[in-house]
């Protein structure tokens, strides 16, 4: 490599401060300024310097974005990487080395999310190593999340040139075909991925959404049956699956696989791609990895994760309190508690910190100290419904129950559509033995959230065994108890069905259902609900109904 | 019986697990901050290559030389008013969500006249010498009305004049603006503003003499949430129009969350990072005041961040349905059961997701049948790294997404849509789709730019075979301006049979885009009012225009729709190749249908309920 192999630089920023009055820029210079602007890594500059490919082209100038305003951990790692390609030209490297660090500088610019920049670094790692291909395909990628399709696909097809084999590139190149509405050029590639990679359920689904594409529906349905087979807890599936199901006329078929709908849970294999994310180590990327693991029940990936983005923002409350509750999670109540307290000493206004301070102070019967935790995170917070419903809750707990209705009145006002206040509202009427205007409650529950079970729930239990006969009706207890258990198999409908027959006076099948419901609580090592549930057996043996629907402290 | 032995456990240890698992996802499973930062963009400057504006700019900095389709004549028409958002470089969430802005005649001469929202200085304690973009000296924070005062010669020339008439109509807008909507709530054939606010909305009566009177608590329209949205519907068919609000979410200066990005670069966050607040729906009592009947008539959903509210009869039942746009959640369809209660069938439908199943930052949205059969289909704006959306109706309710076919999905991957309208702006019979555009989180390049925001609009034109032309290059110079667009309204300004284009930009000078498209075709221009009991805009009604081809046209009266504006109510109707009008049928919403078989085209004609065949 000779001299001349140097960055080409529009000016020598020493300082971006200095650069930019020197130009004249004064509104950019005084927002750097404020910023605390810092010297760049030094860049040869001149003109003369602009280096060259292998084929004698020259490349392109490189600078280096403005980083003012950067966590320092982040600026610092992408001043490392552009020293590195600095000193790389310096040394006058072969084009493959220098190919890797103008490619990592790019890398290290993608990662931190600029759109724009990486584009000269990849280019000039692809100049002076046109048969790595890599360089198109990142490129790929980045033109594909400015929406430049046309470009993309061009890259895509240069990086599958070089290896025509990959299935990453096949599938890129496709789905990029699909955006632009293409789906015929799309399917051969992701049938070529596919013939490659028969266990690609990516590429299975892109066969799928290009058969919806062209209103195929029946093939569709079958790319992601299939799809589905070989991955069953790919949620991304079950949407195009059920438009694909739709589109056959099968409502029934499609509607459940609707409700199942879920996005982003796969993800296909993407070395390359991975690489280029790891190449820069920021609070965000560790906070979104962890919340990632955590969303997968991978505790120990998710602490790591939040651990190493503590290390790069100590002062962050959300990823302490993230930590926190992955620690929680992990059975280490002591650390997590700790880490509660550590996002509210960072940030004593943070909300999440006080509520989920509150659930632990709950959970230990500390009610007093835990009403105050839920409602200084209501006073940080006023619109935090879930802190409130709690507040609400726990004043019912605590034996306050006139007091608990008026913050469910103010709940409900604020939100009049969420339905945990309105259950809370029912079950505080419970509680004050106001049992009619209770069941009216549940009643219009049941008719505005019908898929709320909760409210059903209650409702059956009261239906069975509320101690105002006017509240009860045996009958359509046991009807909604049937219902339910045709969903669901739980001790709680299973002795709600017990409770249910006693009203009808069905003595004997109620015995045998609580006798059974024991059984299983018994085995399950519940023996705390085998001593509640004795009461009413002995009831049903006698030939009487409960009269209780819920025990002391089981009421939801 | 099989009982699962993890079922029903009481409150352990093992419980408090899950909830404090269940309040952490609530918040954790979310993109993260700034998570449109990925966006497409160039560095250095404006995004798309248009020159950039921005507060404090000189009137008319656009190149604008009267070349293209579109004109901006906002500072010679008298429309001076620059938007402030009160931003003073603490990024509080709201301050990039503005403006919306309406077209109303409320001085019924017979002309539109222009409502432009206004925002004021955020923060506990700032002062204005802290503003970034401090207001002009002479301008007051409040919500302007402009009075047009429109002259047409003899030889047709037109000469529209705007006067700010705020003062004298006892307008009193003061909060933090968001956005407009229209509607008559008294039957009086005058029409009503309502004000969307960060705070408690605003009900003004109109009461005939060019005053408003603030009728905001007695109505009980006088919602505290963050309304960005509204649309008057008269959802039980009673012959009052209801009032459905938007509202984004749940946001109080003092809890204001910061969100940097990868970075670590502070900016605006995503809606995810706060609770969305519910809607609400207002059911018109008759009387001058409205009850609140969410609960009530909404069946069970989990609120959405709502930005974008479009009424239309989507499933041809002859009730409205009301469509919802969330920003990063499921949209909601809610379909009219005809009992005074709606169910949210967007999943069902295909409207809650993108094809791909994922929800999308949907902002503003418009109803109308691009496709010319009979159905309201569905256009609505995304964020940057996602396509703006097209939802083809199947005449029944459910939906395609058409976004990658109709070729309205890609050029829009790298914008941020907000206000948007169906509109045949080339009066060719078929709608068009223009969309004004400005990103909601900086890209790392322009990082240290005070509003680095600004992107140019988008204009595309129906190309009549389901798929749509990228035309932004020859709609006119104003096109090439990049701003930080956010409401439009549409509607035809100058009475001159085209529809033209009201933009209001986040911390800008608002635009009034003429169309002088110059087309060759001719069109019909309809005024659908109620008969003696309401004499108002028959929003929701739909005529159904048999041209001299043979073919038919759907059309709709609506004042909504967009992103937080109201439109011309009139129904515009580009008549293709056609030459005449033998039949225009209206579908009242009251459930009547009228035939006229006289109307004139190339002018606008008032058609009363009552007085048709």
């Amino acid at each position: 490599m000779t001299p001349s192999h140097r960055l080409a630089m529009p000016a020598p920023p020493r300082s971006r401060c200095c650069a930019a009055l020197h130009h004249g820029l004064l509104a950019w210079a005084l927002t750097t300024a404020m910023s605390g602007c810092t010297a760049e890594p030094r860049a040869p500059a001149t003109e003369e310097s602009v280096p060259n490919a292998p084929d004698g082209q020259a490349l392109r100038p490189t600078p280096l974005p403005d980083l003012s305003d950067m966590t320092p951990a982040v600026r610092d790692q992408i001043r490392e990487r552009y020293a590195a390609l600095t000193a790389a030209i310096e040394r006058a490297d072969e084009a493959g080395p220098l190919s890797e660090a103008y490619g990592a500088m790019g890398n290290v610019l993608a990662a931190a999310r600029y759109v724009d920049a990486p584009e000269p670094f990849y280019r000039n790692a692809q100049a002076l190593a046109p048969g790595d291909k890599r360089w198109p395909y990142y490129l790929g990628h980045l033109y594909t999340t400015r929406g430049a399709f046309a470009e993309a696909a061009v890259a895509f097809e240069q990086a599958l040139a070089l290896q025509p084999d990959d299935v990453p590139t096949l599938i890129s190149l496709g789905e990029v075909h699909l955006e632009q509405g293409r789906p015929a050029a799309a399917e051969p590639l992701l049938t070529q991925a596919l013939a490659l990679q028969p266990g690609s359920v990516w590429a299975r689904i892109g066969l799928g959404r290009a058969a919806l594409t062209r209103q195929d529906y029946r093939q569709a349905a079958e790319h992601l049956e299939e799809a589905l087979a070989v991955d069953p807890e790919a949620a991304d599936i079950h949407y195009p699956l059920g438009l694909a199901y739709r589109g056959l006329g099968e409502m029934e078929r499609a509607e459940a696989h609707l409700q199942q709908r879920d996005s982003g849970t796969v993800r296909q294999p993407d070395p390359l791609m991975r690489v280029m994310r790891q190449s820069l180590e920021s609070p965000s990327t560790y906070e979104r990895e962890g919340i990632q693991a955590l969303g997968n029940g991978d505790w120990d990936a998710a602490a790591a994760a939040f651990r190493r983005g503590i290390e790069l923002a100590p002062e962050n409350p959300s990823l302490h309190h993230r930590l926190g509750t992955t620690l929680f999670m992990m059975g280490n109540e002591r650390e997590g508690r700790a880490r509660f307290e550590e996002a509210l000493r960072v940030s004593p206004e943070y909300a999440q910190a006080h509520y989920s301070l509150g659930l632990l102070l709950e959970g230990e019967g500390r009610f007093e100290e835990a009403l105050h935790r839920f409602s200084t995170a209501v006073r940080h917070e006023p619109s935090y419904v879930e802190a409130r419903v709690r507040v609400a809750r726990l004043l019912r707990r605590m034996g306050r129950p006139n007091e608990a209705l008026a913050e469910y009145d103010r709940v409900i006002a604020a939100d009049p559509q969420g339905p945990e206040a309105r259950f809370g509202y029912a079950m505080t009427l419970v509680l004050l033995g106001r049992y009619q205007e209770a069941r009216e409650r549940l009643e219009a529950g049941t008719t505005s959230y019908p898929d709320q079970a909760m409210f059903r729930k209650a409702l059956a239990r009261l239906l069975s065994a509320a101690p105002d006969a006017r509240a009860r009706d045996g009958q359509r207890a046991l009807a909604l108890v049937q219902e339910l258990l045709a969903q669901e198999r739980s001790f709680d409908l299973g002795e709600a069905m017990a409770m249910a027959l006693a009203e009808v006076g069905q003595y004997a099948e109620a015995a045998s259902w609580q006798r059974e419901v024991m059984s299983m609580a018994a085995q399950a090592g519940r023996d705390d609900l085998v001593q509640s549930m004795a009461g009413n057996l002995r009831l049903y043996e006698r030939g009487e109904p409960s009269r209780t629907p819920w025990r002391d402290d089981e009421m939801p | 019986m099989r009982i699962e032995a993890s079922g029903a456990r009481g409150r352990t240890c093992k419980g408090i697990d899950h909830e404090l698992l269940a309040a952490f996802m609530t918040l954790a499973l979310l993109p993260g901050c700034g998570a449109d930062t990925t966006d497409g963009g160039a560095a250095g400057g404006s995004e798309g290559g248009g020159a950039r504006t921005a507060a404090g700019d000189a009137p008319g900095t656009g190149p604008d030389n009267g070349s293209g389709w579109f004109t901006d004549v906002a500072e010679d028409a008298g429309l001076h008013f620059v938007h402030f958002n009160g931003m003073s470089g603490e990024f509080y969430f709201p301050e990039i969500m503005p403006p919306g802005v309406g077209l109303l005649d409320f001085d019924d001469d017979g002309d539109l006249d222009v409502y432009l929202v206004q925002g004021r200085l955020l923060g506990t304690g700032t002062t204005l010498d802290e503003a970034l973009f401090p207001p002009p000296e002479a301008s007051p924070l409040s919500g302007r009305l402009y009075r047009n005062d429109l002259t047409v010669q003899a030889d047709g020339a037109r000469t529209l004049r705007f006067t700010d008439v705020t003062d004298e109509s006892g307008i009193d807008a003061r909060g933090y603006g968001m956005g407009v909507a229209t509607g008559d709530v008294d039957n009086d054939g005058r029409v009503d503003l309502y004000l969307t606010n960060l705070g408690p909305n605003q009900l003004f009566r109109n009461d005939g003499d060019g005053t408003f009177s603030d009728v905001s608590r007695q109505s009980g329209l006088d919602d505290p949430g963050w309304g960005v949205s509204a649309a008057f519907v008269d959802y039980d068919r009673d012959g009052w129009l209801d009032l459905y609000v938007g509202n984004y979410v749940d946001y109080a200066i003092e809890a204001d969350q910061e969100c940097p990005s990868e970075t670590g670069r502070v900016g605006y966050c995503v809606p995810q990072v706060y609770r969305a607040q519910p809607d609400r729906l207002f059911r018109n009592r008759g009387d001058g005041s409205f009850v609140e009947v969410t609960a009530s008539a909404l069946a069970s959903t989990t609120p959405g961040p709502a930005l974008g509210v479009a009424t239309a009869d989507f499933d041809g039942d002859g009730w409205p349905d009301i469509y919802v746009a969330n920003d990063g959640e499921e949209n909601q369809l809610w379909m009219n059961r005809r009992d005074g209660t709606l169910v949210d069938a967007g999943l069902v439908s295909g409207t809650a997701l993108n094809a791909n199943g994922a929800a999308e930052g949907s902002m503003g949205v418009d109803a109308g049948d691009f496709d010319n059969d009979g159905d309201e289909d569905l256009f609505m704006t995304h964020l940057t790294t996602e396509t703006n959306t097209l939802y083809v109706n199947d005449g029944n309710g459910m939906f395609e997404d058409r976004s990658a076919l109709s070729g309205l999905g890609p050029p829009s991957l790298a914008a941020t849509g907000f206000g948007t309208a169906w509109l045949d702006f080339d009066n060719d019979g078929w709608l068009d789709v223009l969309t004004v555009n400005g990103r909601v989180s900086r890209t790392e390049e322009r990082a240290n730019e005070p509003f680095p925001y600004d992107q140019p609009r988008q204009l595309f034109r129906n190309l009549a075979d389901g798929r749509f032309e990228d035309v932004t290059g020859r709609a006119g110079a104003v096109f090439s301006v990049s701003e930080v667009g956010r409401g439009a309204a549409f509607g035809d300004v100058d009475n001159d049979g085209d529809i033209d284009v009201l933009i209001g930009n986040d911390s800008g000078r608002v635009r009034l885009l003429v169309n002088r498209a110059e087309s060759t075709h001719h069109w019909l221009g309809l005024r659908l009012v109620g008969g003696a009991e309401a004499p108002r805009d028959m929003l929701g009604a739909r005529v159904e225009v048999a041209r001299s081809d043979g073919t038919t046209l759907w059309r709709r009266a609506r004042a909504d729709g967009s992103y937080g504006s109201a439109n011309d109510p009139r129904v515009h109707v580009g008549l293709g190749d056609a030459a005449a009008v033998p039949r225009v049928r209206v579908h009242w919403p009251s459930g009547q249908v009228e035939e006229w078989n006289d109307v004139a085209i190339d002018r606008w004609t008032t058609l009363t309920e009552g007085t048709g065949r």
